[in-house]
């Protein structure tokens, strides 16, 4: 049996957030989570660290809020940020009224929003619609993720905030109603076991109903589902907003190669990440008011996920739901030391996982203030080591990998490679990932399956979608010292599968030859699925 | 413009088998090709049915087609034809002195770049695999700094799917090519290249010596040279004493290569004109019958005349066949292929399911004698025939046909142009 004082379940931006503030202040802390970190909702969004300038008219808080973590996490998280601004733009559906409401509303909340001439806006955005009537700039920028996530808990770790994934909670168990601890099972070998606690923290977005379910308790999540295309262009070099009151489709996101354009919003059940072609169409005839040759950019895939708004009254939904967060006190239920954590934005994760860990230190007697916005997630890499991947990484690639490794890793993958100079061989081309990397996270306890080492390089992410790369990554960890990695049809079937989840709606064009190439390698040449018949 | 007897749009397998059986009837032939067409990153070996519609191997692939739809290419061709084609092919790599082994009536197993094994029937001698499960010793061989083949895959796979009393190693040669480490990634091609030079064949034998036996067979990746001939392999299995079996493997393709050299090598002796950089753009059907097609390049349009035309432009990947948005088009006779108009409907939810891809069996409908049909039924042009993946009807990755269909209905096109069949 494991101990500690705080579980906290959940390995989303908010769970990750709350371990790292806990660990800072020098609270134990364990969080669990039942997959991959940022395996649902904070990996299935835009990735777009908001100015704030989306919520000013509607909703002053959250617009303040936002601008503040932006200015943080561009700072302590500035691996994961691609610093680019964003522009709001506005289209003759557009009103001007609400316009001028915005500008006014932006000053309000301080956020800087410059007005920019509309031949400078072509200028900076060439392929914005000529039909655009007004434009702004404002500090809008792009996030990624995983990593976000993955260096949140890095940090945490240095402070003994300990993490397991694929660890599902099975039950709360409380003595005389206080919270005394959590049963959890290990998904891959099935092992049950408890861990023993004084608190327990359920960020569990959109199964947090589910999780409050454990303890007899109901919570009001309403999971609104969002779909995403992702173009295999950088159509915009900003994040570009349509303005105008909060809708679908109306940002887009470049991150490194790619753009990102979302969302939808439709009610649905917490693990419903399908998407439809009809989706993916209505969101394209919305983006082509931005970008008016959208059909001409190629799509790489799309994918959704599910917002885990939170409603008291049972029957709100979709964006009638706060976009605020809410920490919901179990003990006005009958249950002490038990908190959910639902609702929020990724912009404002750190402030979400501050205010809640201020309660939490209330009530477990702790004074230590939170630290987690003076501390950089990661250190930078020294000169020294940054020379020493430059000399070894093919072309742009010490950058990447230096952001997405962090020092201790990337000086590892480094050495890798000066004591075998081939393992730079590239994996992955679209996304320049390095046999070194891959052999370095599939040597992870943390790494799975080869969608794991996928969140963690980007490997299969790229343009191919995982077409080369599948052969290659499962060639690598297809070893007799890998122990995850025994059966090899199922390596490639979890990989190629998953890629195919996110073609099969918007099977036309380039998507649809490049999986007549991956079906000729691993179907015709390979024979993937008729594996287990000889003669 | 001078008129042709036969013009093929489409210099793959089917293009050039096509204009092959054509020019040996003494049609003068033109081949319009755009690209280097699939076929060179293909595996170069001959599937022609290698499990039937349930999923199960196929023994005899010639009599197997007797079972199959009638919407499948083969249940037009019938076949007495198909046995003539492969048998034609046969005959063409005798005479270009890169002979195919195998029969039409039988199945080989031929080893894959994982370490399992797929059905295929004609192959090239490198990839003569029946001696594969009669020998006792497999060495699997590697290539230190190759990309695109993991030994230690192929070893680890190859225990599970073979007899336990077999003693299966591997063994990775060192290239020490001077560009290697820090240039650019080596490609079975450089090693192709390595194996054909001397200082290759030495360097090889040296090292893989000592780790033959009596009785071994090396598994190993497509490297047995660029050209269509058995140099490589015979001066290899002369110095090692033993057999050398190539895997079915991912592109860049050397055996693709191969094919792909010998069959414009026996095209080229019989007069046939390949014209390049020929993108086809339109056709011009006047009373039923097409009269011409058009190319278009970066400065003009021109006109081919022909008599007789064949359309072996490949399917979604060759880009023969267009796929929009609720649409699939071939765009040169512009023909409307009938699907749903919601995507997600042209798939299954698994890529990999048990049972044929939609969206695979998408094409070009055709009546018995493969002339194009429209959307309604109607001839798109009498004298217009439609050969290889732009067909409906077919999957040729679940199936393993691919290069079969290809052969067979390119023979019974160009046959049928010559007045047989």
């Amino acid at each position: 049996m494991l101990k500690t004082t705080v579980v906290v379940i959940g390995g989303g931006a908010t769970g990750v957030g709350i371990l790292r503030d806990l660990s800072m202040r020098g609270i134990k802390a364990i969080l669990v989570e039942r997959d991959d970190l940022g395996y649902w909702t904070s990996s299935r969004f835009h990735g777009l660290l908001h100015s704030g300038g989306r919520y000013a008219v509607k909703d002053k808080e959250a617009a303040k809020e936002c601008i503040q973590e932006n200015t943080i996490l561009r700072r302590i998280g500035h691996h994961c940020v691609e610093a680019t601004e964003s522009i709001f733009v506005r289209t003759p559906e557009d009103s001007e009224e609400f316009e001028q409401e915005w500008v006014k509303s932006c000053k309000e909340c301080g956020i800087s929003a410059i007005p920019l001439p509309m031949d400078k806006a072509f200028e900076l955005e060439p392929n914005l619609s000529h039909k655009i009537l007004s434009a702004y700039r404002c500090p809008g920028a792009a996030i990624d993720g995983f990593r976000l996530l993955w260096q949140t808990v890095a940090s945490a770790d240095k402070y003994g905030g300990k993490t397991m994934t694929y660890t599902e909670v099975t039950g709360i168990e409380t003595v005389n109603g206080t919270v005394s601890g959590v049963k959890i099972r290990d998904k891959w070998t099935g092992r049950e076991d408890k861990i023993a606690c004084d608190f327990v923290i359920s960020a569990a977005g959109s199964f947090a109903g589910q999780v409050a379910h454990m303890a007899g308790l109901t919570v009001n999540v309403k999971p609104s589902k969002g779909t995403l295309i992702a173009f295999n262009h950088r159509i915009c070099n900003r994040v570009i907003h349509r303005l105008h009151k909060s809708s679908d489709a109306d940002i887009f996101v470049p991150h490194g190669s790619i753009t990102i354009l979302g969302t939808s919003s439709i009610d649905s059940a917490p693990d419903d990440t399908s998407t439809e072609t009809a989706e993916v169409t209505a969101m394209m005839e919305i983006g082509k008011l931005t970008f008016e040759h959208i059909y001409d950019y190629r799509i790489l895939r799309v994918f959704a996920g599910t917002r885990p708004l939170y409603s008291a009254d049972p029957n709100a939904k979709g964006r009638s739901a706060s976009r605020g967060f809410v920490a919901l006190d179990h003990a006005h239920d009958g249950i002490k030391h038990f908190m959910s954590v639902c609702g929020g934005k990724f912009t404002t994760y750190r402030l979400m996982a501050e205010k809640v860990c201020d309660m939490v230190c209330e009530q477990l007697g702790v004074n230590e203030k939170c630290h987690t916005a003076d501390e950089n997630l990661v250190e930078d890499p020294s000169p020294e080591l940054m020379g020493r991947a430059k000399a070894v990484f093919p072309s742009y690639g010490a950058e990447l990998a230096a952001s997405r490794l962090g020092n201790r890793k990337l000086e590892h993958v480094i050495e890798r490679i000066e004591s075998k100079p081939e393992m730079r061989e590239l994996v992955c081309e679209c996304e320049n990932v390095t046999l070194a990397e891959i052999e370095e996270i599939a040597a992870e306890p943390t790494s799975h399956t080869v969608s794991d080492l996928r969140r963690r390089t980007r490997l299969g992410m790229g343009t191919c979608q995982g077409t080369f790369c599948a052969y290659r990554s499962v060639g690598a960890v297809d070893k007799e010292e890998m122990p995850w990695a025994k059966d090899t049809v199922y390596l490639f079937k979890e990989f190629l599968e998953t890629r195919w989840k996110g073609i099969r709606p918007v099977l036309w064009g380039n998507m649809l030859r490049d999986i007549e190439l991956t079906r000729a390698i691993y179907d015709a040449a390979l024979n993937l699925s008729g594996v287990e018949e000889i003669k | 413009m001078k008129k042709s007897d036969v013009l093929i749009i489409g210099n793959g397998i089917s293009g050039l088998f096509a204009a092959c059986i054509a020019a040996d009837r003494g049609k003068k032939v033109q081949i319009l090709s755009y690209g280097a067409g699939t076929l060179t990153i293909g595996g170069g070996i001959i599937d022609v049915l290698g499990y039937t519609d349930e999923g199960r191997p196929v023994t005899d692939p010639v009599q197997a087609m007797g079972q199959v739809n009638p919407t499948h290419p083969y249940a037009k061709v019938g076949s007495d034809t198909a046995k003539k084609a492969l048998n034609t092919f046969l005959k063409i790599t005798n005479e270009e002195g890169f002979p195919y082994i195998g029969s039409p009536n039988k199945n080989k197993w031929i080893p894959t770049a994982i370490g399992n094994f797929k059905p295929s029937c004609l192959v090239p001698r490198t990839m003569d695999s029946d001696v594969v499960f009669k020998t006792s010793n497999i060495l699997v061989i590697g290539f230190d700094t190759m990309k695109d083949f993991y030994a230690n895959m192929v070893t680890k796979n190859l225990k599970k799917r073979l007899d336990s009393d077999k003693s299966i190693k591997e063994f990775t040669v060192t290239l020490n090519f001077e560009y290697g480490k820090d240039l650019r990634d080596i490609s079975a091609m450089d090693v192709a290249r390595w194996l054909e030079t001397e200082q290759g064949h030495v360097s090889f034998v040296e090292q893989v010596k000592p780790h033959i036996k009596k009785d071994t067979v090396i598994i190993l990746p497509p490297v047995l040279g660029l050209d269509p001939n058995y140099k490589v392999l015979d001066s290899l299995e002369k110095d090692l004493s033993c057999s050398l079996v190539e895997v079915s493997s991912l592109p860049p393709a050397v055996t693709g290569t191969r094919l792909t050299k010998m069959l414009n090598s026996y095209a080229k002796k019989r007069g046939v004109q390949v014209i390049e950089k020929a993108h086809v753009v339109g056709a011009k059907v006047v009373n039923g019958k097409c009269k011409s097609v058009i190319t278009e390049g970066f400065d003009r349009q021109r006109e081919f005349y022909a008599d007789q035309f064949i359309l072996a432009t490949g399917g979604i990947y060759g880009g023969g066949i267009i796929a929009k948005i609720g649409a699939l088009t071939e765009p040169i006779f512009n023909i409307a292929i009938d699907v749903p108009k919601v995507q997600t409907e042209w798939s299954h939810k698994q890529l990999f399911a048990d049972k044929k891809q939609i969206f695979a069996q998408y094409g070009v409908s055709v009546d018995e004698n493969l002339i194009p049909l429209t959307a309604e039924g109607k001839q798109v042009a009498s004298n217009v025939k439609v050969v290889g993946r732009s067909l409906a009807g077919y999957d040729f990755c679940y199936e393993k046909s691919g290069n079969g269909v290809a052969l067979i209905t390119a023979y019974k096109a160009a046959a049928a142009f010559c007045g047989e069949a």
